[in-house]
């Protein structure tokens, strides 16, 4: 069975072309809009990978990567945080919250396959 | 679902984004507190840039990360939000707008006009950033290596590469699946062998499942380099002890490579990174050891370990690799101190041996005339490998005294700095020609000048900030000195690029002030020369702005005692640019010597273009005129005869020297022309100080002395000449 891959980010488009790579490369994958929305969308079901955005209306990504550090079901699950090299803090901040892996933004979508599967391969 | 509906999507979103930012700029000068409304227009243009760089929009990720970094700095509070700031935001929302409706029509890059304009903004977006943001730097750049070719023979069975991981304990909880890695690193090559170490793992009863106890030992075949598989581990670096070992044919080939390098000042491990046997990562690391090892030590102040013992002690490195390494720094110092073997020398035994290679020269002269006139050729042979030696020990004599004029320019980068501030102008330096040589005397006394000339370029030349905006021009102002050899010469520029000279006010200043008549016919450059007239405050005249005392005047005439002169380049509403001209150096000319009557005159060989004979067409028709025809060219001259005034009838034939200054050419009409002839300078007492067309004096073979001809002066008579066609003609007189 495939793996599951959940995308987190406020913009639809960048979601889109994410899921097509990952899609592409045999991942299955869902997508959150904000914090919020993805832990409503994670509701216990397994999940592979998180990749998450960090600035996002409602709930930041911050957050949301304590909040899913919290649940037990996702204690192993690897996190990959969206920064940008403007935002050196908060890729320490992300990282303390338990989001070791990280993806600088703008990226290409081959960029991210390839930290991906680093930590998970399809 | 495809890409090209996925970039309709991120069209949709961006307009729906840039409306947002719209209403928030609209909305933040009204709110007391912006916080929100800012995080909103921020998170909304970080948006539109991060999607962009997926669909490689890349002149949609440029503009927009110049517009993220002014609003990340408001929103961290390092920037107040005004008006000013707000419309400007406004301007680059419309932009970012044109550039999406750009991208919706399936362009992948940006025309001309949107790069212009983007760029327009981007100058003034970086005002707020206070500096030029760092450009986006690039991923390192990959070390660039010959592949190992197998040389046949089937692979021999230790040539990998050996790793060896120890996991962080928290890597699991971390979600860092040692096996994933593993995994991964299998895709770059192949894992010949695995070996899994378990000595850190517990008692049962003390272990922690969720806790990673494992180690391992790893020989590794791949073509990847080290950074490479480095990068397999990347997310894991920070919890982890990793260390890789090249294959022992990759050591060969580093070896090769340490030797290949370019001699730079490197530092050991920058050499071991550079040829990509050490990774950045490790390096870091390895400081880090070596800070904290030296800080352990304080108290028996011991040195810190040697980098290179950190190195292999850490198993980063082989050894043989860092004895490469330091062989080749030793190399590299040693080369570097035989380069800058230098010898200070005092300044004043400089100055005797110029002035003693002088005096050669003229008893050199004085040898080879005895020589001719006795008419020994074997003599003569040898008084000429005599006087080409001495030339060249006066050419090599005269470069000691050269020195770069860098020193000289980079003295303004703080001038210029602070000058700015003070005028409340964005300026910077453009320094060129640094490294032309010019005589020490001449760079000592240019300083003064330059500083004057500078001082009124960022005073009156640069305009202000909002002046420079509203002209559509950059708002930081540029100013460029440069400095290059021309035709035996060494010119020395000012540039600005401010508003020029404004001719009509200069010309109207120098009227009212009775410099000249109203109604006299000037050329441009002569209307621009009036701002080195004495009594021409150009600081009252051209701006409001209170000079600052600098006359203009000074400048000429330091420049002047130089032997050297000043044009004007200038356009309106582009800029000025101030040339000074000035001699190589000060001691010794190359001469051309001319008789006229029983005098003899040295005209600066590098100054004659051609000699010519004064036809006796061209002496009939030209006796009451003063030009002649040279190939079709009309050429002025001067009978040196008359402007001396000297005894005599001249003789029936006469000559013609044709001199030439910048672009103005003259002739010179002489008697006998006596060829060319090394000669020092001795200066003019001061009683000949006011003399016009004539340099300083010499001493030639035969004892006698001979008057050394000012050429530019000479010139610009003749062309003073033309211009007032009708006023009486000066005489000058040497007795």
């Amino acid at each position: 069975m495939a793996k599951t891959i959940l995308i987190v980010d406020d913009s639809a488009s960048l979601r889109q072309v994410v899921s097509i790579a990952l899609k592409g490369a045999g991942y299955d994958v869902i997508e959150g809009c904000d914090g919020k929305d993805a832990l409503a969308k994670l509701n216990g079901q397994k999940v592979h990978l998180i990749i998450s955005d960090v600035n996002m209306p409602n709930m930041d990504g911050i957050t949301f990567v304590k909040e899913v550090k919290q649940l037990p079901a996702y204690k192993f699950t690897p996190i990959i945080m969206l920064t940008t090299e403007s935002q050196e803090a908060k890729k320490a901040e992300g990282q303390a919250a338990g989001a070791k892996a990280w993806v600088v933004k703008p990226f290409q979508p081959q960029q991210m396959l390839t930290a991906v599967s680093k930590l998970i391969l399809p | 679902m495809n890409l090209d509906q996925a970039l309709k999507t991120y069209i949709e979103e961006s307009r729906e984004l840039l409306q947002e930012i719209e209403d928030g700029l609209l909305r933040v000068e009204q709110e007391a507190d912006t916080a929100d409304t800012v995080n909103a227009i921020f998170r909304a243009a970080h948006t539109i840039k991060g999607s962009a760089g997926l669909f490689g929009l890349d002149y949609l990720v440029a503009f927009t990360h110049g517009v993220e970094s002014v609003l990340d700095r408001v929103r961290d509070g390092s920037l107040g939000i005004d008006a000013e700031l707000v419309a400007l935001m406004l301007e680059c929302r419309d932009h970012i707008s044109a550039l999406v409706e750009h991208a919706a029509e399936g362009a992948m890059t940006a025309t001309p006009e949107l790069d212009a304009g983007g760029q327009t903004l981007t100058t003034r977006l970086n005002v707020y950033l206070g500096k030029q943001p760092p450009a986006t730097t690039p991923a390192a750049p990959e070390a660039v290596e010959a592949r190992v070719e197998a040389s046949g023979g089937g692979r021999v069975g230790c040539d990998c590469w050996h790793i060896s991981l120890r996991f962080g304990r928290e890597s699991l909880r971390n979600g860092m699946d040692p096996l994933s890695f593993l995994r991964y690193l299998a895709t770059l090559g192949d894992i010949v062998s695995i070996e899994t170490l378990t000595d850190a793992l517990p008692a049962a009863a003390d272990m922690d499942p969720e806790q990673c106890y494992l180690g391992y030992e790893i020989k590794f075949r791949s073509d990847a380099d080290k950074a490479t598989i480095e990068g397999v581990f990347e997310f894991a670096l920070e919890d982890s002890q990793i260390h890789i070992l090249p294959p022992r044919g990759r050591v060969a080939d580093y070896l090769d490579m340490i030797k290949a390098l370019p001699e730079d000042d490197l530092r050991l491990g920058e050499i071991l990174c550079r040829v990509g046997s050490l990774t950045e990562h490790e390096l870091q690391e390895a400081l880090g050891a070596q800070a904290a090892g030296a800080q352990a030590e304080q108290g028996e102040a011991t040195e810190p370990a040697p980098i290179g013992d950190i190195l292999v002690g850490a198993g980063m490195v082989q050894p043989e690799l860092v004895d490469a390494a330091l062989d080749k720094q030793k190399q590299t110092r040693e080369h570097r101190a035989q380069e800058s073997r230098v010898v200070r020398v005092d300044a004043d035994k400089l100055d005797r041996l110029i002035n003693l290679v002088g005096e050669l020269v003229i008893a050199g002269a004085s040898t080879n005339l005895i020589a001719q006139r006795a008419g020994m050729a074997d003599l003569l042979e040898a008084t000429s490998t005599l006087s080409r030696l001495v030339e060249e020990v006066r050419d090599s004599a005269l470069t000691l005294r050269m020195v770069q004029i860098g020193a000289t320019f980079s003295r303004f980068q703080r001038v210029v700095r602070d000058v700015s501030r003070e005028l409340g102008k964005e300026i910077q330096l453009v320094i060129t020609g640094a490294e032309t040589e010019l005589d020490k005397t001449v760079v000592e006394k240019i300083g003064d000048p330059l500083m004057h000339l500078v001082r009124n370029s960022m005073d009156h030349g640069i305009e202000a900030p909002d002046a420079r905006v509203a002209r559509g021009k950059p708002a930081q102002g540029t100013l460029r000195l440069n400095a290059y050899h021309d035709s035996g010469s060494i010119v020395i520029e000012v540039g600005d690029d401010g508003g020029g000279l404004n001719r009509q006010r200069i010309l109207d200043k120098a009227i009212e002030r009775g410099i000249v008549q109203a109604g006299q016919n000037l050329s441009d450059q002569e209307i621009c020369q009036l701002i080195f007239e004495p009594g021409f405050s150009t600081a009252a005249a051209v701006t409001n702005l209170s000079g600052r005392g600098v006359g203009m005047d000074v400048v000429r005439k330091n420049i002047e005692a130089l032997r050297g002169t000043i044009e004007i380049d200038s356009v309106e509403g582009q800029g000025t640019t101030i040339r000074i001209r000035l001699p190589l150096t000060l001691a010794i000319i190359d001469g051309f010597l001319v008789g006229i009557g029983g005098s003899s005159f040295v005209i600066p060989l590098e100054a004659v273009a051609e000699c010519v004979e004064l036809s006796e067409a061209d002496r009939a028709a030209s006796r009451d005129r003063h030009y002649l025809n040279l190939r079709g060219e009309v050429l002025p001259f001067l009978r040196l005869r008359e402007v001396f005034d000297v005894d005599g009838l001249p003789p029936r034939r006469e000559n013609v020297v044709v001199v030439q200054y910048g672009k103005q050419r003259a002739g010179l009409v002489v008697d006998e022309l006596m060829g060319e002839f090394q000669t020092v300078i001795k200066p003019l007492g001061r009683l000949f100080g006011h003399i016009r067309g004539i340099g300083g004096s010499t001493i030639l073979g035969s004892g006698e002395v001979a008057l050394i001809l000012d050429v530019p002066s000479l010139v610009q008579r003749t062309s003073e000449r033309e211009g007032r066609a009708l006023a009486p003609p000066h005489a000058l007189s040497v007795q």
